[in-house]
């Protein structure tokens, strides 16, 4: 398990996030929580100061209303229904490449900042979140289902739906 | 619209291939196109009065490896936007995999990329061991690398055999260089079935190790036919590399600005042929790629030539880490647990998540995974993600087709070697 960057670390200490030290390997293999309006932010700071060009995955996973303990890093209290979106992106340069994975809380029924602006690969990825876990990203050019037809109800990867849900004409 | 990365300014001389840094990377210059292609261009904006002529290319021509419909606006022989449609092989693995348990999912994962399913087994289960944080015993590791990378030959045999195909029914005699490939490939699947007992869907790799060991003398024969494979590929370089119509329809085709496949998450061979020096087996070893070195295959053109090139180095450059592992197979167990008896053996009640990217053929397959943070349901995945290297390299098509023709675009589309099945999932 290796440090986060210095540089990378910085920038995240400029956007004043909480960065969680305990279990230690948190914030190298999962990120910190970033705030919606900083993400935006922290993306361009991410891609044009610390060079990581290189965008690997954003995947949304959904959490029924509970005790917030269930997402590492999030601390105590209740939580609403909402979405987890994990983003990793990576920096080639300079020898060895450099993940650097960062997380957001996007609850039901509100938005979070698209970040195709800042990498372009982000169109397909969010359209497969939005499309299967139901997170809704504002200022997608062209947010619309990917994988499903564009007339399915529901989002199939939230808890709430259950995998045997009937669809006519297709089961 | 993309955030401006810092261009370079002064064009090179003729004829050289100059490098730049952009953000640290060094790219070919050549390559550098400001701007890319707008893959949400308003058609009437484009010209009220040209007579486009939509083309649903796909889902069931041959010449998109798969069910994919991509809407093609042609001006004339030239088209101007692409709107690719997924979803026709989509399967809902991801939904299905939250309701089996851990040593459950790697045989649904096998249909993924059905082309080298020992690449999805190797890297859901890795990523499932990095959750659990365990670590398989060396002989394992070492048996994981040598299907990995005979697995690779394979996938790129059987991408070239195809690929010349849709170049040009003429290359090759028709046929003839796709049922080359195929021989040469059912030699590696025989050897698989002699493992694991199935051609295809092997379900070879668990949590912790491997289920099936090597039989008796399986090195020297696997040695043999490597050997063999190896001796057949510069016939089928003269096939293509020495023939006039390959290189009038690959060379300067589908050229691809590493910057936009950077950003897209484009990775493997197709980001190679662009100049981007980036292999996970060399940067972020896993299984036993620490043991061998990996030299890594680049080429600056970033044409479809170029990919081609980079996948018949990266045939020899498997078959080389391939023998060399199989002459020194490490002896001991193959699973670091005890044989899975009960599927709910496995538990992991952490809430944590983990990130494992291997290389596969068609680039960079990755496993997110978030365990569950119950003891009740400790034994299923809470969420599982396949980062897939295909549906990225499809995300490409938006950007590549527009300004080529559609003889072109099967080209194109055809070197990114895509795998509908991974991409719809």
């Amino acid at each position: 398990m290796s440090a986060l960057p210095d540089d990378v670390r910085a920038i995240f200490e400029r956007f004043e996030l909480d960065l969680p030290e305990d279990p230690p390997d948190l914030l190298v293999e999962e990120g910190p929580l970033v705030p919606r309006d900083k993400l935006l932010g922290l993306a361009r700071a991410l891609k044009l100061e610390a060079h990581c060009l290189f965008f690997v995955y954003c995947a949304a996973a959904h959490y029924p209303p509970g005790p917030a303990s269930r997402i590492p890093g999030m601390g105590e209290g209740e939580l609403p229904d909402g979405t987890l979106v994990a983003y990793r992106v990576r920096r080639l340069a300079g020898g060895r490449p450099v993940d650097v994975p960062f997380r957001v809380w996007v609850p039901t029924g509100e938005t979070t900042p698209s970040l195709v602006p800042v990498w372009v690969g982000a169109d397909w990825q969010e359209r497969e979140q939005y499309d299967l876990v139901g997170t809704v990203f504002e200022g997608h050019p062209d947010l619309r289902r990917i994988m499903l037809p564009e007339d399915w109800e529901g989002h199939p990867l939230r808890k709430d739906y259950a995998i045997d849900t009937p669809h006519f004409p297709w089961r | 619209m993309p955030l401006p990365v810092p261009r370079p300014f002064q064009r090179p001389a003729r004829g050289a291939t100059r490098h730049v840094e952009v953000g640290g990377v060094r790219v070919p210059y050549e390559l550098v196109v400001d701007p890319w292609p707008d893959p949400y261009l308003d058609l009437d904006a484009y010209d009220p009065d040209a007579d486009l002529m939509p083309i649903n290319w796909g889902p069931q021509h041959p010449s998109t490896h798969g069910v994919l419909r991509v809407k093609l606006f042609m001006d004339g022989e030239v088209c101007v936007k692409a709107v690719p449609y997924l979803g026709y092989l989509h399967r809902g693995v991801e939904k299905l995999c939250e309701k089996l348990s851990y040593a459950q999912v790697t045989p649904i994962v096998d249909k993924n990329d059905y082309v080298s399913p020992m690449m999805n087994e190797l890297a859901i289960n890795m990523a499932f061991e990095k959750l659990l944080g365990v670590e398989p015993p060396p002989r394992a590791q070492v048996i994981r690398t040598i299907f990995a990378e005979m697995q690779r030959v394979a996938s790129h045999l059987l991408w070239l055999g195809t690929w010349a195909m849709d170049a040009g029914g003429a290359l090759g005699g028709g046929a003839t260089l796709f049922m080359y490939c195929f021989r040469e490939r059912e030699m590696i699947l025989d050897l698989f079935e002699e493992v694991t007992g199935a051609r295809f869907h092997y379900n070879t790799h668990t949590v912790g190790g491997n289920r099936h060991d090597l039989p008796g003398g399986w090195e020297e024969k696997a040695i043999r036919v490597l050997d063999h494979i190896e001796s057949r590929l510069p016939e089928y370089e003269d096939f293509l590399r020495d023939n006039d119509i390959f290189l009038v329809r690959t060379r300067g085709v589908g050229r691809l600005d590493p910057l936009l496949a950077m950003e897209i998450g484009v990775s493997g061979p197709s980001l190679r042929a662009s100049g981007v020096d980036h292999d996970r087996r060399r940067d972020a070893p896993y299984a036993a790629y620490d043991r061998v070195e990996v030299k890594v295959p680049v080429r600056d053109a970033g044409d479809a030539l170029a990919r081609y090139e980079v996948r018949m180095d990266e045939m020899r450059e498997s078959i080389r880490i391939a023998r060399e592992l199989l002459q020194d197979v490490p002896a001991g167990p193959i699973t670091a647990l005890k044989p899975v008896k009960m599927p709910k053996a496995i538990k992991v009640a952490t809430g944590r998540s983990a990130y494992v990217g291997i290389e596969s053929p068609r680039g960079e397959l990755g496993t997110f995974v978030i365990a569950q943070n119950e003891r009740k349901t400790a034994h299923l995945p809470y969420r599982l993600k396949i980062r897939p290297p295909s549906f990225h390299a499809m995300a490409l098509l938006p950007y590549l087709a527009p300004g080529a023709t559609l003889s072109d675009i099967v080209v194109i589309a055809g070197s990114l070697d895509p795998i509908l099945g991974e991409v719809d999932r």
